[in-house]
């Protein structure tokens, strides 16, 4: 492996070397997405080729997909149906009472500023674990425990440190000689912030929207606490394919490519965002 | 009628509320007033998510606190004091400290290491024009939107004892195959694996972006002074790097004290209790055997080992790399 500072296209002598470079890059992406592959060939195969993946040549069949969407007693479909608003609705939710928050801590120096950056901080280096238990018993008590109400709630709660991190950072980007001028021009504050400042955070706010989602989409400890059969989730649901019912792999492994599309597509659309909330989100 | 001073003392004002003073507005009064409206629009601001916060998150932790000093059990739900009785139960578990702790340490820092040095190397692999690089720059990252239970059910499927891939081609190649989740050393490894698989990309991402950020000047003079590439790797890529390797490997490695998902989908903590960890271990105990109060108790305990030896590697870190301790304001 040459590590050299951004070469150019080589010449000479160093050609070969360089494309055996590219070659290994190639075999490294291979490699990692071939778990997927496989997969989706197991998904693909009629059901009496499970156990032939590699090797049933071009005999393909959507089988799988129907069969896993009809299984009895699973119902997959409402697993995923719960997953998608129960994702969409904390999503939407902690981007409402955070964006406030990440402002407050871009544009404010002051000690209560400083008090809720140092909170967040301590908070979020608790593991979720410890606050999920003791907030399933109160859950309980409170009657929440088994609703939409409470798993949103759990699901949005644990976005509040994150986001309002991030947003500080995506709020700092924003001049605030824009909010000052519109301040000066009559708006109120919160209209210059909502009218001014969230729309020029967009960007950074659809990356963190779109990974918020994909995180509650396929989270499973907190759903595992915060709601009962009552509720089908997809991450419950697969979680308990390998422990209880090891035989129907086609139907596992079509719904878990079925789990996987949501993600697969947001890729594909949403690249540059997904790329810069990435990175956004986790070097602050 | 005092004026507000811009560093005024307890009154929070910061000088930049006062740039912002619209002209026109300097009387006394008008100060004093629209500061107030500053200070309640701050604490407008801030409202709904510190009380999501404080009920959600503050609340519960305090809560567990106080269970943790009982014996309370859907049984006896009033729950008598016992002061510290749950935390000694559980530091007597044999399951807390002969598997769930040695197996969430012995996966973070296989997990992590392997997932940094595959990272760096992937990065490196990348830094520079080739064909498709948009593309497989992408595809590099798909694994990080792959749910852990489904990486979970992806690598369980692929060591299946009877029609894995795995297997398969052991089998094709006169190889007995392998019963890799009956046995305790291959179940964690595959489930290090599945981490390293869903995580490597992360580290690829960020060590690459950190990569593009770095000044060209001190690799050009390494090249006019004939340093190998080794050498420019190690004295020169790695420690500008070290800033980056540092924060993400924290960041990480708090994330994988809590390890679940992967492990629940694919071995349940089994086999025995070769893959127990501290997520899986709160659950069973907390969630599933209803011990509500040791359940609380290890939760508690796993935060703090988890706090403190986060706070020790990285202040470690920090001085031998940078020769400073750190602190969290940075």
């Amino acid at each position: 492996m040459t590590v050299v500072s951004r070469p150019g296209r080589p010449v000479g002598r160093r050609r070969v070397g360089y494309w055996l470079t590219v070659a290994a890059i190639y075999a490294v992406t291979a490699a990692f997405l071939f778990p997927v592959f496989y997969l989706a060939l197991t998904a693909l195969r009629p059901p009496r080729d499970v156990f032939a993946v590699l090797s049933a040549g071009t005999r393909f069949s959507f089988r799988n997909f129907t069969d896993a969407l009809a299984w009895e007693g699973v119902r997959i479909p409402e697993s995923f149906v719960n997953s998608a608003v129960i994702a969409t609705a904390s999503t939407l939710l902690s981007l409402v009472i955070t964006l406030p928050s990440g402002f407050m801590l871009a544009r404010y120096r002051n000690r209560l500023a400083r008090g809720w950056f140092f909170l967040i901080y301590v908070v979020r280096t608790i593991p979720f674990i410890t606050w999920i238990l003791p907030l399933f018993l109160l859950a309980q008590q409170l009657g929440l425990h088994g609703t939409y109400i409470g798993i949103v709630a759990a699901q949005a709660a644990f976005h509040v440190t994150f986001y309002s991190w991030i947003f500080k950072g995506f709020f700092e980007g924003v001049p605030r000689e824009l909010e000052d001028a519109a301040l000066v021009d009559g708006c109120s504050r919160w209209g210059a912030f909502l009218r001014i400042s969230v729309p020029l955070a967009v960007p950074g706010i659809v990356a963190a929207g779109i990974l918020g989602w994909i995180w509650g989409w396929n989270e499973l400890l907190i759903t595992l606490f915060m709601t009962t059969e009552d509720i089908p989730m997809y991450s419950k649901t697969i979680s308990t394919f390998i422990t209880e019912m090891g035989v129907e792999w086609g139907r596992m492994a079509a719904t878990g490519i079925m789990a996987i599309v949501p993600a697969a597509l947001v890729t594909a659309f949403c690249h540059r965002y997904v790329v810069a909330g990435l990175g956004g989100l986790h070097e602050r | 009628m005092e004026i507000p001073r811009a560093n005024g003392r307890g009154s929070g004002l910061d000088s930049e509320a006062l740039d912002t003073l619209p002209a026109g507005r300097i009387g006394a009064a008008g100060v004093r007033a629209w500061v107030e409206r500053d200070r309640a629009f701050q604490l407008q601001l801030v409202a709904l998510s510190a009380l999501a916060l404080l009920v959600f998150q503050v609340l519960p932790i305090a809560h567990g606190i106080w269970i943790s000093l009982l014996d309370f059990t859907p049984w006896h739900p009033e729950g008598d004091f016992i002061g510290l009785r749950n935390y000694g139960r559980v530091l007597a578990n044999p399951l807390f400290y002969r598997a769930a702790l040695p197996n969430t340490f012995l996966f973070l820092v296989l997990a992590v290491g392997l997932e940094v040095v595959c990272g760096l190397g992937i990065a490196l692999l990348i830094n520079r024009r080739f064909p498709g690089a948009r593309l497989i720059r992408t595809l590099l990252l798909f694994p990080l939107l792959v749910a852990p239970v489904v990486a979970g059910l992806m690598f369980y499927w692929m060591f299946h004892s009877e029609f894995g891939f795995v297997n398969q081609l052991l089998a094709a190649l006169g190889v007995p195959g392998v019963l890799w989740f009956n046995r305790p050393w291959t179940a964690f490894g595959i489930i290090v694996l599945a981490d390293v698989w869903t995580w490597t990309p992360w580290f690829v991402l960020i060590i690459y972006s950190g990569l593009q950020t770095l000044p060209p000047e001190p690799f050009e003079a390494a090249r006019l002074d004939g340093a190998s590439a080794w050498q420019v790797f190690r004295w020169i890529t790695v420690p500008l790097l070290y800033p980056v390797l540092s924060i993400t490997l924290l960041i990480r490695s708090f994330d994988a004290f809590r390890v679940f998902d992967v492990v629940w989908t694919m071995t349940g903590g089994g086999p025995g209790n070769a893959t127990e960890t501290f997520g899986t271990f709160v659950y069973r105990l907390g969630y599933l055997t209803v011990n509500y109060s040791e359940g609380a108790a290890a939760a508690l305990l796993g935060a703090v080992v988890i706090i403190v030896v986060g706070v020790a590697v990285y202040g470690t870190f920090a001085r031998v790399v940078w020769g400073r301790p750190a602190g969290p304001g940075r």
